[in-house]
């Protein structure tokens, strides 16, 4: 299984439940409430898989640390990952949902100089109902923060996203940037709702939202050169996620999170 | 009409000038050269009076008055007029409505009528002409997707309309192709009288070739080192400020 | 342009809310609060016939069984609807005939809103519904409408004259249960607008509504219906005002729009209520409920100003019903001291090739809050549905807000839907640049203003247009220095 090599190439380490993470590549198997450290100028890597059920994660992210933290859910939960980020800190997040879920990142960049980042991409196909929610709070001056997420809904599928960036009064020279890009196919439905919520006028805040269809044109290319219909669709979407893996905050697995996300597309 | 004393001036607590004295007289061009970073375009900025510089110590007298304690916009109603470096862009306000405001208060500014439409319409097209400027762009939103070069043009027709007695020309010759450049310098020529004054930073001699000046400034490490005339100019371009440099940095 | 500004710029400096005047004249109202006999008497002071009357208390009864709602990012203090009045109307007898049978008084007032309600009229091509407190004073123009088959008159009157309309209509797209304040004002409208163009009919002038809150106490609940029938064209405009008081004022209107088969309406709003003092104390609560429905080819075009009142909450809407219609909503709502604004549209798409643009310009200044939320849905019929949404924020001030909520709901693939947002300031560098040029920090701030909002007042009429630019001047006083 993907998540299984992915580890392994990782040589990542389990992670206990609670506790302080230190440089190192680590995984942890999402089924219990946690509390986690990153300690200060520490650099970890950590895969988090979601098993079933419903679970909520604290991870404090040190002055000067930076966390890779690759969020994978393919079963049913519904789990709350939230981060604190502090001075001059980094908290870079992968997220891939190909089942039916209810997940939520709420980061607060709590001093100055922190960063959140996050690319993500849900897979919806058959009957899969899914909300992703990512909140990011400005609650210092000079923080940075990018959401990224692509959706895409097939079959009877509903997918949902909310993205709320909130800054605070005072929390001035703030630079978020949050997009919403969606594809829906046959009878899915989705939703998205990009939200800002600004209190402090020296900012730079900007989102986008779009639901659309395949780009035509590429698939009357690709078919002219002989691709079925199916495979040009879903070469499409496989580029239209493809964005979010390429990017993936962990280096080497790119292979791994594809053949995740193929596994799904072949239900499309 | 300009006398600059001993100017220091911060950002922060950097200090960038470090003491210029300057005088300019009515009928004269000057042109300020120097290294990157030597502080020439702070020295334009502090004398139109940009809040993000502290004067610290110093004297400027403009026409007979202290300059710094204008604010900004007096300091242009009584005639000094800043070429910017990077025109500014304002979304959604039409360069004809901006300048028609700028104009007027100018004109009550001197005790005259603000001008009717048609006057106004009619000097527009006369002072566009001066630098070849496309009537088309004074419809459009002040420097909004204007080209380098269209953005130049659009600070020496501004100058044309205000009819400043003293002009501080930014790097007005920077990012412009020979073309821009001739139609630029021909129309602040075009615009010299014996009553006005003009100030031109520049790294390149080829605007002074158009733009003749009366004196030419070396500014180094926010002073100027040294004042000579327009064969400076040629000088500076064959050989580079080394010599000058050494020499100051040697005393 | 440049004269407006320039005059905009002087207003600037002396002007505050230039429309907080009262008007001396004999208002008849009946006593504060909300009963059967209340809405009652209502319906029979305006002698309206029983299955109105009927209407009215089937939406009351409603209304009885409804809550406040509180999603809105807004901070309302408790209405007391017990202690409103719910008529009042300057007295008069009889009924008028031409302009100098109206009281001289009243006749200042709207000359000092600048209402041209005489012979500049003819000029100005606008054929106004002046409606005072509760009922419409005068509808100018009529008859030169009436050639061409437009109905256009309060709609106390059109209920007597016109009963198959209103029947037909008066509902039809803002239903009672629609919600809790368009429940209230079915109960309790007391009068508004109504026009109706024929088919094929362009009208040969601007139509316009100017509200007017006068006596204390009272609240205002107009009711506006516009039917464009197949195939024509209407323009219209609205506009508000109301005086100065220290207490806060109910405005809870509903407007209806009916855009028939290929026929296209306007309908601009410069709303300017008195937004209460530079402490929030007093102003209006415009609680509006703003809808139209486009039948197959139909166009709906929103275009609102909004400067006034201590809160506004309201979403002018489309719904896209008929194939190939298509709706626009054109926002600038600017808040300054302690207003709060929460507004925006919905656009429902439900018709094939149905497209909708969205333009928000928000402005907070001093302790203000400003949010725009919107929803487009695209409903599982609506395919090659089209939206493009834009909502710009511009913050004057640090202790302000501006909020952006939007929700895009697609249930049919082949819809192509994009929203853009950001949020701006005036940078150091503009108002450097503009003092430069001579010109004063709150002429730069007012100029850089009226440049952001000007792909919404373009879509105004001219002479509304000047008007908003001026407003918009006016409310930034005290924001900057």
């Amino acid at each position: 299984m993907a998540v299984d090599s992915i580890v392994k190439l990782l040589c990542a380490q389990s992670l206990p439940v609670d506790g302080n993470i230190v440089d190192g590549a680590w995984v942890l198997n999402f089924t219990d409430d946690c509390d986690l450290v990153v300690e200060r100028g520490q650099r970890a890597t950590l895969v988090v898989v979601d098993m079933a059920g419903a679970h909520d994660m604290n991870v404090d992210v040190m002055a000067g640390a930076e966390l890779r933290l690759l969020h994978l859910v393919a079963e049913h939960s519904a789990s709350q990952i939230a981060v604190a980020v502090a001075e001059d800190a980094k908290c870079l997040i992968t997220e891939i949902v190909t089942h039916g879920a209810d997940t939520r990142v709420v980061a607060s960049l709590v001093e100055r100089g922190a960063c959140f980042e996050l690319g993500g991409a849900f897979v919806l196909t058959d009957e899969d109902k899914a909300s992703v929610t990512v909140d990011v709070n400005h609650l210092a001056a000079g923080c940075i923060s990018r959401t990224s997420y692509r959706g895409v809904a097939s079959g009877k599928s509903h997918g949902s996203f909310s993205g709320l960036v909130y800054v605070s009064p005072g929390a001035q020279q703030t630079d978020s940037v949050q997009s919403s890009r969606n594809v829906t196919i046959g009878d899915a439905r989705i939703e998205t709702l990009p939200q800002l919520e600004i209190y402090a006028d020296d900012v730079k805040c900007s989102h986008g939202a779009t639901v659309g269809q395949m780009d035509s044109d590429a698939l009357l290319y690709m078919r002219q050169r002989g691709l079925d219909l199916a495979t040009a669709k879903r070469l499409q979407i496989e580029g239209f996620v493809g964005d979010v893996i390429l990017h993936s905050v962990i280096e080497g697995v790119e292979e791994q999170l594809s053949e995740l996300v193929a596994a799904k597309l072949n239900r499309l | 009409m300009l006398k600059v004393e001993n100017l220091h001036a911060n950002v922060g607590d950097k200090e960038i000038l470090k003491g210029i004295n300057l005088e300019v007289k009515a009928g004269e061009v000057h042109a300020i050269m120097g290294p990157n970073g030597s502080g020439k375009s702070t020295l334009a900025s502090v004398l139109a009076g940009n809040e993000k510089f502290t004067v610290t110590e110093g004297k400027v007298e403009f026409e007979g008055e202290n300059l710094l304690e204008l604010p900004i916009e007096e300091r242009a109603l009584k005639g000094l007029f800043l070429g910017f470096q990077y025109p500014v862009e304002i979304p959604g306000v039409t360069m004809a409505n901006f300048m028609k405001i700028a104009v007027n208060e100018q004109r009550k500014y001197r005790g005259l009528e603000p001008l009717t439409a048609a006057e106004y319409l009619k000097l527009m097209r006369e002072k566009s002409a001066i630098v070849e400027l496309d009537a088309k762009l004074t419809s459009r939103a002040v420097n909004e997707g204007f080209s380098g070069g269209e953005k130049k043009k659009n600070e020496i027709f501004q100058m044309a309309m205000l009819e400043p007695k003293l002009a501080i020309l930014d790097e007005t010759d920077s990012g412009l192709d020979i073309d821009a450049l001739r139609i630029v310098a021909t129309g602040v020529t075009r615009l010299k009288t014996a009553e006005n004054a003009t100030v031109v930073i520049t790294h390149y001699q080829r605007l002074l070739d158009y733009i003749v000046p009366d004196y030419v400034h070396v500014l180094y490490k926010g002073r100027i080192i040294y004042t000579g005339d327009k064969t400076l100019a040629l000088k500076l371009e064959k050989e580079g400020y080394d010599w000058l440099i050494n020499d100051y940095e040697e005393e | 342009m440049g004269k407006d500004t320039k005059d905009i710029l002087q207003e600037l400096e002396t002007s505050d809310y230039k429309y907080g005047f009262v008007t001396d004249i004999e208002t008849d109202t009946i006593g504060r609060g909300l009963s059967e006999d209340v809405i009652r008497l209502i319906s029979e002071k305006k002698g309206e016939p029983e299955w109105m009357l009927e209407r009215r208390l089937k939406a009351y009864r409603h209304w009885l069984m409804m809550k406040h709602p509180d999603w809105a990012h807004l901070d309302i203090p408790e209405i007391d609807i017990q202690d409103v009045i719910y008529y009042a109307a300057p007295k008069q007898t009889k009924k008028l005939n031409s302009m100098d049978e109206v009281d001289p008084e009243l006749k200042r007032t709207f000359d000092k809103l600048g209402i041209p309600l005489e012979e500049q009229m003819a000029l100005a091509g606008v054929a106004v519904d002046a409606v005072m407190d509760s009922v419409s004073v005068k509808t100018t123009f009529r008859d030169t409408l009436a050639e061409k088959g437009i109905i256009f008159c309060s709609i106390s009157e059109a209920i007597k004259e016109h009963p198959e309309l209103i029947k037909k209509y008066l509902g039809s797209v803002v239903p009672y249960t629609d919600n809790f304040y368009a429940a209230l004002n079915a109960a309790v409208f007391s009068d508004g607008s109504f026009c109706y163009i024929p088919k094929g009919v362009r009208c040969p002038m601007e139509l316009s509504t100017y509200f007017r809150i006068n006596a204390e106490g009272t609240g205002q609940f107009e009711r506006t219906l516009i039917v464009a029938d197949e195939g024509s064209y209407v323009s219209y405009l609205e506009g508000c005002t109301a005086p100065r008081r220290d207490e806060n004022q109910l405005h809870a209107a509903v407007v209806e729009i009916v855009v028939e088969r290929d026929a296209d309406v306007k309908y601009s709003t410069v709303q300017n209520w008195y937004p209460g003092d530079k402490d929030g104390k007093g102003g209006i609560y415009n609680f509006v409920t703003k809808r139209g429905i486009c039948r197959e080819g139909a166009h709906l075009s929103w275009t609102q100003v909004e400067t006034g009142s201590a809160i506004t909450w309201k979403y002018p809407s489309c719904i896209l019903q008929g194939d190939n219609s298509s709706g626009e909503f054109y926002s600038v709502a600017m808040t300054n001291n302690y207003q709060q604004a929460d507004t925006g549209t919905k656009m429902i798409h439900i018709g094939k090739n149905t497209r909708s643009r969205i333009v928000s310009k928000g402005i907070s200044a001093g302790m203000s809050q400003n949010a725009y939320r919107g929803l487009v849905r695209v409903a599982k019929t609506a395919d090659n549905a089209r939206n493009y949404s834009q909502c710009d924020s511009l913050l004057i001030g640090d202790r302000c807000g501006a909020h952006t909520f939007p929700v895009i709901d697609s249930h049919n693939p082949s819809a192509v839907l994009e929203h853009e947002a950001t949020t701006s300031k005036i940078s150091e560098e503009q108002l450097f640049y503009c003092n430069q040029r001579g010109i004063k920090t709150e002429d730069a701030v007012g100029l850089i203003v009226n440049g952001y909002a000007r792909e919404v007042l373009a879509k105004l009429p001219m002479e509304f247009a000047v008007e908003a630019q001026k407003l918009l001047a006016l409310s930034l006083e005290g924001s900057v220095g």
